[in-house]
Formats: C-alpha cells, sequence, structure tokens
C-alpha cells in the first residue's frame, strides 16, 4: 500500500468514526441534554462550594478556603494532636464513615443473596406471580408507614422480640433504642424493603439467559449445581455488577429509614453520612462544609465503583 | 396546520397552568406556616385578620412541620418572595437573619409600636438591638393531671407550689400497676426530662455545664425503675405520642407544653378522651421560685424580597398585638402578648378546667428560654441531644453522659 | 435452591425426592411470604382502629371494632384526590420520558464505539454517588430561574433524566451479543434501526423493570415533592401523607389507611408488567 492509500485510508476511517461519534451523539443527547441541565451542572456547583465557606444567602457572601472544610470535617488539629483514633471514636465524620460502611458491608451482600435466592425459586414455579407481588409490595410502600410499623414491630414487647423469645434467645431491649442494634434494625429493615427490588432485576435477567445455554450444560451432564455455578452465574454477571454498583451507592447514601427510625441515635450510634450532610446543611447552614462531606462519600464512591468496573472489563466474555 | 394548531393549543394550556393567577384589587399575603390547615390558632388568626382588614386575605402556605426548616431555608435561599415566614425555632431566625432574609423592623417599631406586652421575650428575636422578628405565641410548660384518676384514688390534687420531690412520691403514689396506672409521663425529648434545669434562670443549656442536669435524670431513673412512668426505650421505639398517651386515661400527671390544652380542648371535644384535666405549675426545685417555668417563642418575620412589607408589618404587628393576642388565645394557645384582657380569654375558652388552680396556673412567675440565643447553638443542641438518647437508653450512666457533655461541648470552643 | 430453574429437567430424577423438594422450597416460601407480609397486616389492621389504639399493648392484630370510617376520613381530611392525580401525573410523564431517553442513550453506552464515551458514563455514575441532599440548593436556585418552582414539570425534569435509567439499560444491552448489532449492520441496518427493530424488542423484560423501577420511584419520592411542590393543588400523595403527622399530634391510623390506598397503583403497574420477565428474550428466540 502506498502512503498515499494508507493516508486515503485514515481519512475515510476517520470521517467513518467522526460519523458514528455524531450518531452516538444523536443518541445521547436527549437524555444528556436534561441530565446536564438539571443533574450534572448542581453537582459540580456543589464540587466547587466545598472549597468555599458560605452559610447561605447573596452569593457575594461565598468565600474560598481552600481546604479548610476538609480540615473541619476530618478534625485534622484534634487527629495530629491525639493521634487517628480520635477521628474515628470523636470526630462526627468518622463516626459517620464507620456506620455507614458497616451498614454497607453487611446489607450489600445480605440483600444480593436474599435477592438472588428469591429470584431463583421464583424463576419457574406455579404461583409466581402471587409470590412476585408479594416480595416486591416492601418496595411499593411508603416509606413512612413501613417505619412506622416496623418501628413497632422491633419494640421490647413487640413481634420481633416475641419471636426471638420463643425460640429462646433473651433479647428485652427496643432494637431502636440500643445502640448495637439500632444498626441492625436500619439493615433489617433495608433488607426487607429491597429484597424485591433487586429480586426483579435478577427476575428480568435470569429471562436473558438462553435456554440452548442450559440444555448444553445438561447434555454435558453437568449437576444442577455446576450448572448453577458454570452457566447461570456467569450469565448473571452484568446484573449483579450493576445490582452490587447500584446497592454500594445506596447503601452509602442511606437517609430516609435513618431520618423516620432512629435518627441517628442512640448517641452517634446510626448517624450516617447523609445524616450527617443533610443535619450541616439544613440545621447548622454551614453548606460549604456539607459539600466537603459530600465530596468525601463522592471519592469513596467512586473508587469503590471503579474498581468494580476495571473488575467487570476483567472478566465479561465480551 | 392543523397540527401546529394544536401544539400551540397544547402550549397555551401549558402556559396558563403554569402563571399564577394575579388578583388586582384584593391584596394577598402570603405567610409561610407548618400545619396551616389543623392548627386552631392560625384559623382563628386568619378569620380575625380578615374581618378586621378588609380587603386582606391571608393566605397560608402549609409546610409539614418536620420539614419546616429545610424546607423554608431552601425557599428563601432559591428567592421565594412570600411576605410572611413564621418562626418554629428561634435558631431558624438567627440564620436567616444572618443569611438576610429577615427584614429589619427598627423603623416601623420607631414609629411607635408598643411591645410592653411581650415582657421582654421579644428580646430573642432581636440580633444586636435590631428586632427581626415579632412573637405572637409564647408557650410555657405546666404539669397537666387525670382529675378522675386523681379523685378515685382519693389523692389530693397536685398544687402550683410543689417541689420535684414532692411530685415525684405523688408520681408514686398515684401508679397502680395492677389498674394499669402510671402516675406520670415522660416524653423522650430533653426537654421533656431534664430542660427544668434552666428554671432558676441561671442556668442555660449553653452554659458549657451540665451538671445541673444529673439531679434531673436521677429523678426520672428513680422513677421509671420504680414503674412509675413507661419506659424510655419502649415510647422511643413506638414513637408513642404523649398526646394520645395522656388521652388514653391511664396517666394520671404529665408534664407538657402549654400547647397540649388545645389538643385536649379537641379531644374532649371530640370524644377522643372523656375525662377531667387540669393544669398546674411545673414543680420547682428547691430554692427556685414556684411558677418557674422555661418556654419557647413562635413568631413571624418579613422576608427581605417581599413586595408588601408595609402590609406585612401591619399584619405582623396586629398577630404578635393584644387583637391578634386574642384571637390566638381563643382557642386556647398562649399568645405572647401578656395582660390581663388575653388571659381572661384564656381561661375563658370552651373545655379549659374551671378550677382557680388552673387558672393561675397561666401566668407563671418566670419563664426562662429552652434554648438560649448563643454561638455555636445548633451544635450544642446536636451534642445534648445526641448524649441525652444514650442516657434515657441507659446505655450510659448520667453521670458518664454528662460527663461527655461537658466534654464535647468544651471541644467545640476550643 | 437451583431446582426450581430447571423444574424441567429435574422429570429425569427421583420423583420422590423431586416431590420432597418441592415441599420444601413451598414451605420456604410460604415462611418468607409471612415475613414480608407481616407488617402489612399490622398496617391494614392499624388502618382500622383508632389512632390511641395503634400503639396500645398488648398488642391486637383484630381490631376491637372495625373503624371503617378511617378510609373515608382520609378523603375529607386532605385533598387527596388531587394528590393522587399529581402523583398519577408525573408519575406516566417520567416514566415515559425515562424509558425512552435512556433506553436510547443506553444504545450507545452499550454498543457504539465513541470518542469520550467512559469519561461522559463516569458523570453519569458519578453523579448517582452525590447526595441529593448535597446538590438540592444549587439545583433549587436554577430550577427557581426557570420558573419551574412549584409545577409539576419540577418534579418531571428532576427525574426524567436520571443517570439511573441509562446505567440499567446499558447493562442490559451488555448482555445482547454484539454479533447481533453487527449482522444488522452488515444488513445495511441503520443504528436507529437496530435500537429500534432489535434491541427495543430484545429487551422487553429491562424495559418492563425500568418503567416499574421509574414508576415506583416516582410515585413513593418524598424529598423532591416536599422541597419543589408547595402549593396543596400541586403536592403529591407522599407529601399529603406526611400532613397525617403534625407539630403535636401524628394520626397513624390515617397515615396507614392512606398508605395503604396508595399502594394500590403501584401494585396494578407492577401486576399488570410482571408478566414481561416470564417472556422474556429467553423466549423470543435468540440465537447467538
Amino acid at each position: 500500500m502506498s502512503q498515499a492509500e494508507v493516508k486515503k485510508v485514515r481519512y475515510r476511517m476517520g470521517k467513518l468514526e467522526r460519523k458514528n461519534t455524531l450518531v452516538a451523539y444523536s443518541f445521547l443527547a436527549p437524555n444528556f441534554i436534561g441530565f446536564a441541565v438539571f443533574t450534572l451542572v448542581p453537582v459540580i456547583c456543589a464540587i466547587a462550594l466545598s472549597l468555599f465557606e458560605w452559610n447561605g444567602g447573596d452569593i457575594s457572601k461565598l468565600k474560598f478556603v481552600g481546604l479548610d472544610n476538609y480540615a473541619t470535617i476530618f478534625a485534622t488539629k484534634k487527629v495530629a494532636e491525639k493521634g487517628i483514633e480520635y477521628f474515628f471514636n470523636r470526630a462526627d465524620l468518622g463516626i459517620a464513615l464507620k456506620n455507614t460502611v458497616y451498614y454497607t458491608v453487611v446489607t450489600v451482600p445480605l440483600t444480593i443473596i436474599c435477592a438472588l435466592a428469591l429470584a431463583l425459586l421464583l424463576n419457574k414455579i406455579r404461583g409466581a406471580v402471587f409470590f412476585r407481588t408479594v416480595f416486591f409490595f416492601p418496595y411499593v410502600s411508603s416509606m413512612v408507614a413501613i417505619c412506622v410499623c416496623w418501628s413497632f414491630m422491633l419494640m421490647k414487647d413487640g413481634p420481633v422480640n416475641q419471636l426471638i423469645m420463643a425460640l429462646g434467645i433473651d433479647f428485652n431491649k427496643g432494637w431502636t433504642a440500643d445502640s448495637t442494634m439500632a444498626i441492625w434494625s436500619i439493615i433489617l429493615v433495608s433488607v426487607w424493603r429491597n429484597m424485591g427490588y433487586y429480586m426483579v432485576l435478577y427476575l428480568a435477567a435470569l429471562q436473558g439467559i438462553p435456554r440452548e445455554l442450559m440444555e448444553a450444560a445438561t447434555v454435558d451432564g453437568a449437576s444442577r449445581w455446576q450448572q448453577f455455578l458454570h452457566v447461570t452465574l456467569p450469565q448473571l454477571k452484568p446484573t449483579t455488577f450493576f445490582v452490587s454498583v447500584m446497592m454500594v451507592i445506596s447503601c452509602f447514601k442511606i437517609y430516609d429509614v435513618v431520618a423516620i427510625m432512629t435518627d441517628g441515635g442512640p448517641g452517634r450510634s446510626t448517624k450516617m453520612l447523609v445524616t450527617y450532610i443533610y443535619d450541616e446543611a439544613f440545621v447548622k447552614v454551614r453548606y460549604g462544609q456539607a459539600s466537603a462531606i459530600s465530596m468525601v462519600l463522592l471519592v469513596i464512591v467512586l473508587a469503590v465503583t471503579i474498581i468494580q468496573f476495571s473488575s467487570e472489563k476483567k472478566f465479561s466474555n465480551d | 396546520m392543523k397540527k401546529m394548531l394544536s401544539v400551540l393549543l397544547a402550549a397555551m394550556l401549558l402556559l396558563s397552568v403554569l402563571a399564577v393567577p394575579a388578583l388586582a384589587e384584593d391584596q394577598v399575603l402570603t405567610v409561610v406556616t407548618w400545619d396551616a390547615t389543623t392548627t386552631p390558632y392560625l384559623v382563628a388568626q386568619k378569620e380575625a385578620f380578615e374581618a378586621s382588614h378588609p380587603g386582606v386575605t391571608i393566605e397560608y402556605v402549609d409546610v409539614a412541620s418536620q420539614d419546616y426548616a429545610v424546607k423554608t431555608t431552601t425557599m428563601l435561599e432559591g428567592g421565594d418572595t412570600s411576605d410572611v415566614f413564621m418562626i418554629k425555632e428561634i435558631d431558624n431566625l438567627i440564620n436567616w437573619q444572618a443569611q438576610g432574609f429577615a427584614a429589619p423592623l427598627a423603623d416601623y417599631i420607631a414609629q411607635g409600636y408598643d411591645m410592653s406586652g411581650f415582657v421582654g421575650t421579644e428580646k430573642n428575636y432581636a440580633v444586636d438591638g435590631v428586632q427581626y422578628a415579632i412573637p405572637f405565641r409564647s408557650d410555657f410548660w405546666v404539669l397537666f393531671y387525670n382529675k378522675d384518676l386523681f379523685d378515685a384514688a382519693g389523692v389530693a390534687l397536685p398544687t402550683n407550689d410543689m417541689t420535684w420531690d414532692q411530685y415525684a412520691e405523688l408520681a408514686k403514689k398515684m401508679t397502680d400497676k395492677e389498674k394499669d396506672i402510671y402516675g406520670t409521663h415522660y416524653h423522650t425529648w430533653l426537654s421533656a426530662v431534664v430542660n427544668w434545669a434552666v428554671c432558676d434562670g441561671v442556668n442555660t443549656l449553653a452554659d458549657k455545664n451540665y451538671d445541673d442536669l444529673l439531679y434531673f435524670y436521677k429523678l426520672y431513673q428513680d422513677l421509671e425503675d420504680s414503674g412509675a412512668c413507661m419506659s424510655y426505650a419502649d415510647l422511643k421505639a413506638a414513637g408513642l405520642h404523649y398526646s394520645a398517651a395522656f388521652a388514653n386515661g391511664n396517666i394520671a400527671m404529665l408534664p407538657m407544653g402549654y400547647w397540649y390544652v388545645s389538643t385536649l380542648i379537641g379531644y374532649n371535644k371530640d370524644g377522643t378522651c372523656n375525662f377531667n384535666w387540669g393544669i398546674t405549675a411545673v414543680p420547682h426545685a428547691e430554692g427556685v421560685a414556684a411558677g418557674s417555668s422555661f418556654g419557647n417563642l413562635t413568631g413571624a418575620m418579613i422576608n427581605t424580597k417581599s413586595e408588601k412589607k408595609d402590609l406585612a408589618w401591619e399584619y405582623i404587628s396586629w398577630l404578635g398585638g393584644p387583637e391578634g393576642a386574642k384571637a390566638t388565645a381563643s382557642v386556647g394557645a398562649r399568645p405572647a402578648w401578656v395582660s390581663e384582657d388575653v388571659a381572661t380569654v384564656m381561661s375563658s375558652v370552651e373545655g379549659f378546667p374551671a378550677d382557680d388552680n388552673s387558672k393561675a396556673a397561666l401566668l407563671p412567675s418566670a419563664v426562662a428560654m429552652e434554648w438560649p440565643v448563643a454561638e455555636k447553638v445548633s451544635d450544642i443542641k446536636t451534642i445534648v441531644n445526641e448524649e441525652h438518647s444514650l442516657i434515657m437508653a441507659r446505655e450510659v450512666t448520667p453521670e458518664e453522659g454528662i460527663e461527655e457533655m461537658n466534654e464535647r461541648v468544651a471541644e467545640l470552643f476550643e | 435452591m437451583e431446582t426450581a430453574v430447571h423444574g424441567r429437567e429435574i422429570r429425569k430424577d427421583n420423583p420422590t425426592l423431586r416431590k420432597v423438594l418441592r415441599v420444601i422450597i413451598w414451605v420456604l416460601l410460604i415462611a418468607l411470604a409471612v415475613f414480608t407480609l407481616i407488617p402489612f397486616v399490622w398496617m391494614i389492621s392499624s388502618s382500622l382502629k383508632l389512632d390511641r389504639e395503634v400503639f396500645a399493648f398488648p398488642m391486637r392484630w383484630i381490631p376491637e371494632t372495625f373503624h371503617w370510617e378511617n378510609y373515608s376520613l382520609i378523603w375529607q381530611r386532605v385533598p387527596l384526590l388531587t394528590y393522587f392525580k399529581n402523583t398519577a401525573f408525573i408519575a406516566i410523564v417520567v416514566t415515559v420520558l425515562q424509558t425512552l431517553t435512556s433506553s436510547f442513550a443506553a444504545y450507545a453506552f452499550a454498543k457504539l464505539n465513541f470518542r469520550g464515551r467512559d469519561v461522559l458514563f463516569l458523570c453519569y455514575i458519578g453523579t448517582i454517588a452525590v447526595p441529593w441532599q448535597a446538590y438540592m440548593l444549587p439545583q433549587f436556585i436554577m430550577m427557581r430561574s426557570m420558573g419551574l418552582y412549584d409545577t409539576l414539570w419540577a418534579m418531571v425534569v428532576l427525574q426524567a433524566f436520571s443517570a439511573f435509567g441509562v446505567f440499567l439499560m446499558r447493562q442490559f444491552y451488555r448482555s445482547i451479543p454484539t454479533e447481533l448489532c453487527e449482522a444488522a449492520r452488515l444488513d445495511g441496518l441503520s443504528e436507529y434501526g437496530i435500537w429500534a427493530r432489535i434491541m427495543l424488542p430484545l429487551s422487553k423484560a429491562a424495559i418492563a423493570t425500568l418503567v416499574i423501577f421509574t414508576f415506583v420511584n416516582t410515585w413513593n419520592d418524598y424529598m423532591g415533592p416536599m422541597i419543589y411542590l408547595t402549593r396543596d393543588v400541586n403536592k403529591t400523595v407522599q407529601v399529603g401523607l406526611r400532613r397525617f403527622i403534625q407539630e403535636n399530634s401524628s394520626d397513624y391510623h390515617l397515615i396507614m389507611a392512606a398508605s395503604l390506598c396508595s399502594l394500590l397503583p403501584v401494585s396494578i403497574v407492577f401486576l399488570c408488567l410482571q408478566r414481561y420477565f416470564i417472556e422474556g428474550i429467553a423466549t423470543s428466540g435468540l440465537k447467538g
């Protein structure tokens, strides 16, 4: 091929690529414009805000403070003086971070296991419609109602404790009034509420597994367990990826259940990142600091997501 | 063509939906408040104001009470032009003033507005000597009691002059476990349990020393241990509301804010409860004058962005003044303006207990602020409430909790 | 567990084992269903009680007297019908917009190569990670300046272009073999044609999922409408529900009654759409 020809091909390919890009943008545009205007721009404003001190009011009251907000929330002075334990045991951010991570680490796998199990059980079974609807119910109902309801269920003499007593375990305290159990009541309600939601995702994904693959595996003499491990699970990978990313994000953003059921208490035992943000922004009116905490949240979630993404690329078959 | 017409029509429809209809002749004053339709005094105030100011309509913007702070803050930051904002907590006003949302009232007041009836409470709404809002409601805490339970037990009724120890004794005496009767009831709030420490007018909850709360935590825990009141853990988990609890009829006494009077009158009317009740002054600590209490203000401010500031002033000055006070008092709420007239209106409300003690309880000897206006008070609030919940849930002893309060609040000011 | 998935194959196995397994599954499912439903039973029973009976001990699953009037009271106490209409409007418009635009955008992310794809996608994911409370204020100020404050359209634009839908659809499209698209491209179909003729029909289950999620989320959203909708004529059901919780008293019996009513429309949407989980692409003859 002569140099000129190579150039020509390159040119044509460049043109094709540009055309492709244009087509792609036309696909993106309707969503992206709305997204950019109503979400992206405000988010960027919020990111910028974390470098300012602003207690509301006129924009002219914005004061650039660099990383001061971060220094405050990380209690750098105190940490330098008393060591890192101070951050995790006494600083609001440290405690909120600890609680949020604890909640996420427990809730994500628990919900995924429950959701996947339910989806598998209900994939092809008589009465599935009924059960599916039942398990989806918690997700559909309004937050206030179910939180009030669960608060009652988890009372000292409530049905849950009665059940536990019947099983021979002596727990004689209201869950939400106990600083070790309070977070578990949040976890319980979250799993109960969300498992149906993620079950639906798994159900939809299970429909996408080509039957031929299953049949081929059966013909090859695979046991059902092997079939599950080597056919079903790998086929569910994109969904599991999606579910785990979404779950990690939504767990890190836990707010409503906490706000209604425990309000961060007792003490600071269920104080979460977002309840902390909310408090800083709307009770103490320190928007800059609230933004800084959001950035901590954003960085953590992005880091986890990027790790998940890179493992998706590594393991995905295409 | 047809298509275009229909698109045009749709667009016009849309515009008409979006546009707010403007009234030419009548003046409409928008007032941002909470629970507008269900709070009797708001209804009474609106009626009375509109009757005395023909051509003016009060339009309430109703915000859910538990979201009041966040919603109003967002509205104001977004440049809302509603004329008047009611103030639920003093902190709200302090923040709004700092942000420039509250219009200063000095010029109006200088024209001769009489504030003597507020007996000094209005100073809580002043920043650097400039008044930014007018109080119209001032709730202080009283002791409610179920008269029928006392009569049935043959025990003398609580009086306006009791010490906390006498009260505790009385509560234990009234407790009857067999009949499921509790001597007293504490709501889960900090204010219901230990805020009494500020009644002496010297201590405040922002004074960085919380040792004075110890006595009240011990008193409470003693009552809880003896079964004279329901346990905090249960109340918290069930979100059991004191209003329903007391209305149930098995609670002899209840220290609660004066606002509960109008709730109880309502309950008596609609049959939710049908026992006789009364009020007395809250008990007092040794060495503190009988009839000392603490309370909270509710007021109104004018939005800087309001285009009808004069009318708004007319409204809030009326609201706080004697006329507004009568409207407020007519449904059993306690206005900030105190006078003989107003007290008469309050005690003559249908359903208000007729005994002299209850009437006397209407005029407390001193009212301290539940929370003072102070530096970093919202941070302090968070800390004290967090530790409060730990003490109440018995995760820590009162001594430990109070030490934490002292330590954490001190850290704030380092 | 996996026995249920491949119930068809079980026939080859030992029939008694099959029966035992089936019984175990059923027992398990029923136990789980009871666990899931008990709170609802409590809600129903509370919705028929008097306010003060709701938290009374010892608890009664069956109310002493049935207060059916609670269900008519809720419509009188607050303009619940208006709230339902508003919520339905928002939920329907948002669902339509969301499903259309995000399946469109997701196609580009999943099946097209173009410059800036990964960065853009990271933008989408990144915004999901930022809690709404953090950017609520700038967003509110913007919406207000556009004149959208206190209109139902504010809720529409707020929720119709969420990153969630794009992400969800992208994941589904990725599981559809790329070879299908390439074959179609060779046949001369344009990208739009591929999206309309191949992707859409193949992603029925995914679309049904997205529709359900969007509808449910919009229907149950509280914070958004709380901030953006102020006048009574514009409020939604979830905001309306909170009107039963007041500063000094809460009507939990009415909250329960109204919540149960608000459960109906969403449940109907779910019931109508859930059959698509069975008629997914597995039966539409996907050959990779």
